[in-house]
C-alpha cells in the first residue's frame, strides 16, 4: 500500500522559493491502478519523482508497505528503486546500445538476480508483453514506439516491484497503440497485483483507471 | 552482460568518435614512448662518453700550441709540483724540437709547403711582424735565412703518448724505447725512415751526436710519421734545456677527482700553464646530448598531459552527452559505483586500444627519431667546433669521444616500456577521475526533467 502524508516540495530559485507540491496526501491500495491528471506545471512529475525516490521531499511522508522512503539513506533509496519501483517513461528511456533483451537484463542485474537466470527471465517478460524473439534481440532504434514502450514496461516489472510509476506512458503513441499499452498495464495490475500510478493528459485513459487524482498548483484538487 | 562488458561495448558505440579519440591518444602515447626511448638512449650515451673520457689532464706552457705561440717551457720545479698534486697517479712529459739541415744528416720527409714556409718566415732576429716579402726572395733581409724542411723531434717519458688514436704506439719493426733513459737512441717515423733508408740498428747524426735507431713506428699521421721520438732526458741534454718540458699528460686516480685536480693544478701553476682535461672536453661534447635528454623529458611530460587531457575531455563530453542515460540507469536501481565503473571501463578500453596502437607506433618511430635528433645536433655542434681556433690540433681520445656520441642507438628496455605503460595508466586515471565525479553528481531525477 502507498500512503502519502502532507508531502511538500519547495525549490529555491533566484527569485525566491517556489512550492511545487503543497501538503499532498493520498492513499493507493495494493494492486490498484490510479491515475494523476493535471496541467503542465501542476507538479505531476515532481510528485512522481518523490514517489520513485528520485528526489527528496522538503517535508511529509511517503510510506510504501509501511516504510518511509524519504528517510532512507542514499544507498537504500537506490536499492528501493531497484526492487520496489518500476518506471515507465513517456520517451521510453531505453539504453540505445543495448538490445531489448539486454535492457531488461540490466534491470534484473540491478535487482540482484543471478546472471544465469537473467536471460530466461528477460525473455519470458518480453514474450509476456508481446515481443517476438527476433524483436527481443533488436536495439531500441529498430523497434516501433509501441514496441519500445512494451520493453520499457517489461523492464519496469522485471523485479516484481510494489509500485509501477508511469509518466505519460501513452503520450508518445498513437491512440490505438496507446490503448494497447494501457490495457497491458491494466492487465499487469490485475495479474501481478502491482500498484500502478500513471501520470496522464489523456482523459479517456484516466477515466478507465480505478481512481484518478487531480493535481492543481501543487495540491490535490478533488 | 556485466558492467565491464557494457563499458567495453560503450567504448565502441560510436566508431568514428572512438577512432578519433584512439588516434589522438595513440599519437600521444607513441610520443611518450619515443621520448622515453630517446631520453634513455641519450642518457646512456652521455654516461658512456663520460666514463670513456678518461682521467687524463694535459698541461702545456701558457701560450704554446705545438711549435707555434710563445712563452716559456715548463720547468722541472713545475713538473715536480704537478707530480705532487693530490690524486695524480702518473705523468708523462715531453719536449718538442725541430732539426734543421745544419742539426742533422737526415733529409726531412715532410714537404715544407706554404704552411711550413709561412711558419719559418717569422723566425730570425730581423723579421718584421708583417713581413709580406717572399721568404725565398734574394732581396729579403740578410738576417732571415731561406726556409728549409725540418724534422720534428719529440723527447718523451712515454713514447705511447705520441700515438694519435689513444692506444699504444704502433711499432712496425724493432722495439720501443725507454722514455726515462738518457741514451742516444730513437724511434723513427716510417716516412722519415723510408726517405733516409733507415732500419733498426741504423745510425744518424743529430745535434752532432750519433743516434741509434731502435725501432720504426707508424701512426698514419704524416706529421708524426716524419718525426723522431727520443727519451725526454736525451732531448733535454742535446738541446741544452735541462728540465724543460713543453707538454705534460697527468693521470688522475678517479674520474670523480678530475675536476678538483684541474682546479688544484690551476691554483699551483697559475697563468704559467694551460690545463685541459678529457673530462672537460667530454662535458662540452655531450652538452648537446644533455639538451636532447632535457627536451625528451619535457616531451614525455607534455605528451602525458596531452594524453590525459584528451581522455578527460572525451569522457566529459561523453558523460554530458549521456546525462539522461546515466539518470535512467540510476532511476532503475544502478548504483553510483556501477555507473562509474562502467564509464571508467569505457575510458580504460579507449586508453588500452590507444596504448596498443601508440606503443606500436612508438616502437616503429623511436629509432629513427632518436637518431635524427642526435645526428642533427651533432652535425651542428661539429660545424661550430670546426670553426674554432686550434680545431685541427684536437686528436686521440677526443676523436674517440666523437665516435661514441655519433653511435647513439635507440633501444626499448623493459624499464622504458614499464614507464610508458605507467604513464598510460596515469592518463586513464586522470582522464576518468573527473568524469566519474560528474557522474556521481548526476541526479536520477534528471530522467524526469527531460521528459
Amino acid at each position: 500500500m502507498l500512503v502519502v502524508k502532507n508531502l511538500t516540495k519547495t525549490f529555491t530559485t533566484a527569485s525566491g522559493s517556489v512550492s511545487a507540491l503543497e501538503n499532498v496526501s493520498l492513499t493507493v491500495e495494493t494492486g490498484e491502478f490510479a491515475s494523476i491528471i493535471g496541467k503542465s506545471g501542476s507538479g505531476k512529475s515532481t510528485f512522481l519523482s518523490m514517489l520513485g525516490a528520485l528526489d527528496i521531499p522538503t517535508s511529509g511522508k511517503i510510506e510504501v508497505d509501511g516504510v518511509d522512503i524519504a528517510k532512507l539513506s542514499a544507498n537504500k533509496q537506490t536499492a528501493y528503486r531497484a526492487k520496489k519501483i518500476g518506471f515507465v517513461f513517456q520517451h521510453y528511456n531505453l539504453i540505445p546500445n543495448l538490445s531489448a533483451l539486454e535492457n531488461v537484463m540490466l534491470a534484473l542485474e540491478f535487482g540482484g538476480m543471478p546472471m544465469k537466470k537473467r536471460k530466461a527471465r528477460a525473455e519470458q517478460l518480453l514474450t509476456d508483453v508481446g515481443l517476438e524473439p527476433d524483436e527481443q534481440l533488436r536495439k531500441p532504434a529498430r523497434l516501433s514506439g509501441g514496441q519500445q514502450q512494451r520493453v520499457s514496461i517489461a523492464r519496469a516489472i522485471a523485479n516484481h516491484p510494489a509500485i509501477v510509476l508511469a509518466d505519460e506512458p501513452t503520450g508518445n503513441l498513437d491512440s490505438e497503440t496507446g490503448k494497447k499499452i494501457f490495457d497491458l498495464l491494466h492487465r499487469l495490475s490485475r495479474s501481478e497485483k502491482t500498484t500502478i500510478l500513471a501520470v496522464t493528459h489523456d482523459m479517456n485513459i484516466a477515466g478507465k483507471t480505478d481512481r484518478t487524482f487531480k493535481l492543481k498548483d501543487g495540491k490535490i484538487a478533488n | 552482460m556485466n558492467v565491464i562488458s557494457r563499458g567495453i561495448k560503450n567504448a565502441l558505440r560510436s566508431p568514428l568518435r572512438s577512432g578519433a579519440i584512439v588516434l589522438m591518444l595513440a599519437i600521444s602515447i607513441g610520443l611518450i614512448l619515443s621520448m622515453l626511448v630517446a631520453r634513455g638512449s641519450v642518457s646512456a650515451k652521455i654516461d658512456e662518453v663520460k666514463s670513456t673520457a678518461g682521467t687524463s689532464i694535459t698541461i702545456s706552457p701558457a701560450g704554446v700550441m705545438g711549435f707555434a705561440g710563445g712563452g716559456d717551457a715548463l720547468t722541472s720545479a713545475q713538473l715536480t709540483s704537478i707530480k705532487n698534486t693530490p690524486h695524480i697517479t702518473s705523468t708523462s712529459a715531453s719536449l718538442s724540437d725541430q732539426l734543421s739541415t745544419t742539426d742533422t744528416n737526415l733529409t726531412a720527409s715532410l714537404e715544407l709547403g706554404n704552411f711550413g714556409a709561412r711558419m719559418q718566415r717569422f723566425e730570425g732576429s730581423g723579421s718584421t711582424a708583417n713581413g709580406e716579402s717572399a721568404p725565398t726572395s734574394t732581396n729579403s733581409t740578410s738576417t732571415r735565412p731561406a726556409p728549409t724542411p725540418r724534422t720534428s723531434v719529440t723527447g718523451t717519458t712515454n713514447p705511447n703518448s705520441v700515438s694519435t688514436n689513444g692506444s699504444d704506439l704502433n711499432i712496425t719493426s724493432g722495439v720501443t724505447i725507454d722514455g726515462t733513459s738518457s741514451a742516444l737512441i730513437a724511434l723513427v717515423g716510417s716516412d722519415l725512415a723510408t726517405k733516409n733508408s733507415l732500419t733498426v740498428g741504423s745510425t744518424f747524426t743529430a745535434y752532432t751526436k750519433t743516434i741509434t735507431v731502435k725501432g720504426i713506428f707508424k701512426t698514419d699521421n704524416k706529421f708524426q710519421d716524419s718525426g723522431i721520438i727520443m727519451p725526454l732526458a736525451t732531448v733535454q741534454t742535446l738541446t741544452d734545456q735541462s728540465g724543460a718540458v713543453t707538454s705534460v699528460v697527468a693521470k688522475v686516480d678517479s674520474s670523480d677527482n678530475v675536476s678538483t685536480t684541474v682546479t688544484s693544478l690551476k691554483s699551483t701553476l697559475g697563468d704559467k700553464a694551460d690545463i685541459i682535461s678529457q673530462a672537460e672536453q667530454a662535458a662540452a661534447s655531450v652538452s648537446s646530448l644533455e639538451s636532447i635528454a632535457s627536451l625528451a623529458l619535457a616531451g614525455v611530460i607534455g605528451a602525458t598531459i596531452a594524453g590525459a587531457v584528451i581522455v578527460l575531455l572525451s569522457m566529459i563530453m561523453i558523460v554530458r552527452e549521456r546525462r539522461r542515460e546515466i539518470g535512467v540507469i540510476k532511476a532503475i536501481g544502478g548504483t553510483n559505483r556501477k555507473v562509474m565503473a562502467q564509464f571508467v571501463t569505457e575510458a580504460l578500453t579507449l586508453t588500452i586500444i590507444g596504448s596498443v596502437v601508440g606503443l606500436t607506433l612508438g616502437v616503429l618511430v623511436s629509432g629513427p627519431m632518436t637518431n635524427s635528433l642526435v645526428s642533427n645536433s651533432q652535425s651542428s655542434s661539429q660545424t661550430a667546433r670546426a670553426e674554432g681556433p686550434g680545431a685541427g690540433l684536437i686528436r686521440g681520445g677526443f676523436s674517440q669521444i666523437n665516435r661514441n656520441i655519433t653511435s647513439v642507438t635507440s633501444s626499448i628496455t623493459p624499464e622504458i616500456f614499464a614507464v610508458a605503460i605507467g604513464m598510460t595508466l596515469l592518463i586513464a586515471i586522470v582522464g576518468s577521475a573527473v568524469p566519474a565525479w560528474f557522474i556521481a553528481r548526476i541526479s536520477p531525477a534528471e530522467v524526469l526533467r527531460t521528459e
